[in-house]
């Protein structure tokens, strides 16, 4: 298969389809579930199909090796070129990882106007048009109302969409009657876009919380296949 | 006569470039006396700081090399390593490092932590080197002791405790008070040499209860002895230099001394809190590597009865041949014994055996554990091991860098030419981050090192101390050649006008290949090609590869196949075929949509986090790709891949944009398809040049 039909048809059209036709510059999305579920398999098979389109991401990460954060990045790239037999892997990988950025921070504290700092930096100084910013392991649950309205700043000024993952502590996490995990209950207005990830059966299945004006619970067809880690139809 | 080993220390003196610790080092001497009288590093008397011993350090002065020079101050002997405070010559601080037992990190009271301090505190941290502070300067406007001493823990993350305390500042600065006695030191007479200790003037008295009381607040839970007396408030001198001492040894603590070298204050201070808090060899384990047994590590035992185990640390060319700088870890080198090493596998008598004070040398007839002499005459390069007959162990290797940067040398004249292979022959083994080598494509001879800085001193080192004029090239990069595409080929060669003919025919063709440099298949059936002459063919396929027709560097990643052909009963040779090779390739090339390939750099910047925008918008103009950024608070790193190209003069710039706070390595990674626009310029520059040359 060549990258251009790959764009076209593949899983992450369907994810974008169910939330309106995708987050959108100067949005904020969140993926919710408990620890362990695959959310940096997800944000990062998100990432990738941006890049495979040709745009500019910067993932930002807290605590976790920037090692590991890479090998997340091949292993997603090598399934899916296997899985979509894609031609001119090696030219296409060589290509994309030039639009991708990592930034870690791994000092206890971090505020969240250190990170903005680096990200400006990147994107100024650093010449990075980025597109959509990829923020694993912040914790948005308990950000303060302030620090939340730098980051919608920062998505509106700069024109690009924040995607964040969003751990729920606990073996049985609490969502109220909207499907609303409760530690984001007070967080929600902020969000443009909240989908949670939960075990159904065997797989892992995404629904749509809140999409965009729309608060109607969505499911949204897809899965996340277990061997690959990549999000697959249902 | 034996010496105390418990009265032996051996220590560096490491710091940023202008805290003034050549001064420093120049001050300990005169006040150990063994020297006479006091040179300023910039002198106005041109006789320069003892321990600068190279002309061109007096000249830029800065301490390039490090010597060691012994000195005795009250009964105990320091070997002082005088460690170099320049980026470009880091593996010199590693190297002293190595060695040494413990550290004083001077620190200058204006600038505070300064860039370099921190790389050198990292270092010195990978080598479990305990350290003391020296705070320097403090006659200088803007001096502020405590504020550095702040830095020391934010930047540098030190356990710092003052004992001392400053008498005034700036042009008041008279001396410090002693926070362990509790008593004033004044430095008095021309030069300092002369000590006054009275009680502690009535207006700093306060200031001075209040620290001691937060200097015996950090100590005291190194010690539980001192934890009781300040219980029971039977506090005494010998209890707090024994908390500091094991803090010290620990690396759990700093105590933090101050002064001014340059107006001789707090240096003796210095001295007694050098012998008081830092370890004798004794206290600090080595290891060494058993070369029999699987490289098993083995702890030395610092004692006269096991086998002699010295690691030569340091070479100097003097005027009587060479000199190697030994530590013994174990056992006594006699002069006149018998030593191995363990990486040349040659044996050698111990000739000369000296201690050096800079200069001077005093020859001396024993070596003991722990002690750092210098051997005459020795065959061998610096980090080799010598051990006693019988003991085959290496020390722990030093961690080497790789080169980064190559240019190439030409001697002016034949004289300088025969200077120049002394020279190289020397540096290489001074120095195991210089190489050198002779291009086999250029003839052109190479030197490589770590950093443009670097191979240009070794470049005035070559003029100056041999006499060695040379021409240098510009920096250069290996490029490569490659196609992009998969041609056919089908080519005669053909010369059949009169005497002997050649003929040949060669068909088939040529495609990228990703792995390797090159491969030849051949598909020939039905002897189309006799197989007497397949091998003509790829022997000529192989010879084109070795200059590419773009900009003369040779092609990689090429795969040849063979399929058709044809050949002449009579004229038809290995040379025909050869040459039919030559041209198919040749043609084909061409075709092949060729491009040229240049090495990308693996680079890693570290540096503090406030100038994290300058170092992503430089690498960003050096059409550099960044692969991702660590942020540890107030220090951050970058690593990223930048064409070697670009990577001339990074050093100087990085320097500037970041006020010398940053550093960076870098490793070959891959070789990169260069850009369009850059790839016609080179093309355009290697006509010109061909063209220059054949019109000659």
């Amino acid at each position: 298969m060549v990258r251009a039909e790959l764009n076209k048809r593949g899983p992450l059209r369907v994810f974008e389809k169910s939330i309106n036709g995708g987050l959108g510059k100067g949005h904020i999305g969140v993926l919710a579930s408990k620890k362990g579920v695959g959310k940096t398999a997800c944000l990062v098979h998100i990432a990738t199909d941006k890049l495979f389109r040709g745009r500019h991401v910067i993932h930002v990460s807290f605590s976790q090796k920037v090692d590991h954060i890479i090998s997340w990045y091949e292993d997603i790239f090598k399934e899916i070129a296997k899985k979509r037999d894609l031609e001119d892997a090696i030219d296409i990988h060589d290509e994309i990882i030039k639009n991708r950025v990592i930034m870690n921070f791994n000092s206890q504290g971090t505020t969240i106007d250190q990170v903005l700092v680096s990200l400006r930096a990147m994107m100024t100084e650093g010449n990075f048009p980025a597109d959509s910013v990829i923020f694993d392991g912040y914790k948005l649950s308990e950000a303060s109302p302030d620090d939340m309205n730098k980051l919608k700043t920062l998505a509106s000024d700069a024109d690009i969409e924040l995607w964040f993952s969003v751990s729920l502590n606990g073996e049985n996490p609490t969502f109220n009657e909207k499907g609303i995990p409760t530690v984001l209950e007070d967080r929600v207005k902020d969000l443009d876009v909240l989908i949670t990830l939960k075990f159904e059966g065997d797989y892992v299945h995404f629904q749509v919380i809140k999409d965009h004006e729309n608060m109607e619970l969505k499911d949204m067809s897809l899965k996340l296949d277990p061997k690959t880690m990549l999000i697959a139809r249902e | 006569m034996k010496t105390d080993i418990s009265k032996m220390r051996n220590i560096g003196i490491s710091a940023h470039i202008d805290s003034g610790k050549t001064t420093l080092t120049e001050r300990i001497l005169f006040y150990c006396k063994r020297i006479h009288s006091i040179h300023e590093v910039r002198g106005k008397d041109g006789v320069g700081a003892t321990m600068d011993s190279m002309e061109l350090e007096k000249e830029r002065g800065i301490t390039i090399a490090s010597a060691a020079t012994s000195v005795n101050w009250k009964g105990y002997d320091i070997n002082i390593i005088d460690t170099p405070g320049h980026v470009d010559f880091t593996i010199e601080v590693e190297r002293a490092l190595r060695v040494l037992d413990g550290a004083v990190l001077v620190l200058c009271s204006v600038a505070g932590v300064q860039s370099q301090s921190i790389t050198v505190d990292r270092q010195m941290k990978r080598y479990n080197v305990p350290r003391i502070a020296f705070i320097n300067k403090c006659d200088r406007t803007g001096a502020d002791p405590l504020k550095v001493k702040d830095q020391l823990v934010e930047k540098l993350g030190h356990n710092a405790v003052m004992i001392q305390l400053p008498i005034g500042l700036e042009d008041k600065h008279e001396g410090i008070i002693d926070l362990v006695t509790m008593k004033a030191v004044y430095f008095r007479g021309p030069d300092g040499e002369d000590i006054e200790i009275t009680d502690i003037p009535t207006d700093l008295l306060d200031e001075a209860e209040g620290k001691r009381e937060e200097m015996l607040d950090s100590i005291s839970m190194f010690s539980d002895e001192l934890m009781e007396a300040i219980m029971e408030e039977s506090v005494t001198e010998d209890l707090i230099h024994d908390a500091l001492r094991k803090g010290t040894l620990s690396q759990g603590l700093t105590p933090v001394c101050l002064g001014s070298a340059y107006k001789n204050k707090g240096v003796q201070a210095l001295l007694d809190a050098t012998t008081k808090y830092l370890p004798n060899p004794t206290e600090i384990e080595n290891i060494a590597l058993d070369l029999d047994n699987d490289e098993n590590e083995i702890i030395l035992e610092s004692v006269e009865s096991k086998p002699n185990v010295a690691l030569a640390f340091k070479l100097e060319d003097g005027q009587y041949g060479q000199l190697t700088y030994i530590r013994v870890y174990q056992g006594s080198i006699k002069k006149g014994s018998e030593l191995y090493n363990t990486r040349s596998r040659k044996k050698f008598k111990v000739g000369r055996l000296i201690k050096m004070h800079s200069d001077h040398m005093e020859d001396i007839i024993e070596a003991e554990h722990g002690d750092i002499a210098a051997l005459f005459g020795v065959e061998c390069a610096s980090g080799d091991t010598f051990v006693q007959t019988g003991l085959n162990y290496s020390m722990t290797s030093m961690f080497v860098p790789a080169p980064v940067i190559s240019l190439s040398i030409a001697p002016k004249d034949k004289k300088a030419a025969d200077n120049m292979a002394k020279a190289l022959n020397r540096f290489t083994k001074e120095d195991p981050t210089f190489r050198t080598f002779v291009d086999k494509e250029s003839n052109q001879t190479i030197i490589q090192g770590m950093g443009e800085l670097h191979l240009e001193v070794y470049v005035e080192r070559m003029k100056r101390e041999y006499a060695a004029e040379v021409e240098i090239g510009k920096p250069q990069v290996a490029y490569r050649e490659a196609i992009s595409k998969m041609v056919d080929f089908n080519y005669t060669h053909k010369k059949q006008t009169g005497g002997s003919g050649q003929f040949g025919r060669v068909a088939g063709f040529l495609e990228p290949l990703t792995e390797g440099d090159y491969e030849f298949v051949s598909k020939i059936k039905g002897g189309s090609i006799p197989t007497e002459y397949i091998p003509a063919c790829n022997k000529g396929f192989k010879s084109s590869l070795t200059k590419g027709s773009l900009i003369g560097f040779p092609i990689v990643g090429v795969k040849v196949t063979i399929n058709d052909g044809q050949s002449h009963a009579v004229d038809s040779s290995d040379m025909a075929f050869q040459s039919a090779a030559m041209g198919a390739f040749r043609d084909a090339y061409a075709r092949a949509k060729p491009v040229i390939l240049e090495p990308i750099m693996r680079v890693s910047i570290e540096g503090p986090t406030e100038f994290q925008g300058n170092v992503f918008g430089s690498i960003n103009q050096r059409r550099g790709i960044i692969i991702s950024s660590a942020d540890e608070g107030t220090f951050s790193s970058v690593d990223a891949e930048v064409p070697l190209s670009e990577m001339f003069g990074f050093s100087t710039t990085l320097r500037s944009l970041t006020q010398g706070k940053a550093e960076f390595s870098m490793e070959f990674l891959k070789y990169g398809k260069v850009p369009k626009g850059i790839s016609d310029e080179l093309i355009t520059e290697y006509e010109e040049k061909r063209r220059k040359e054949s019109g000659k």
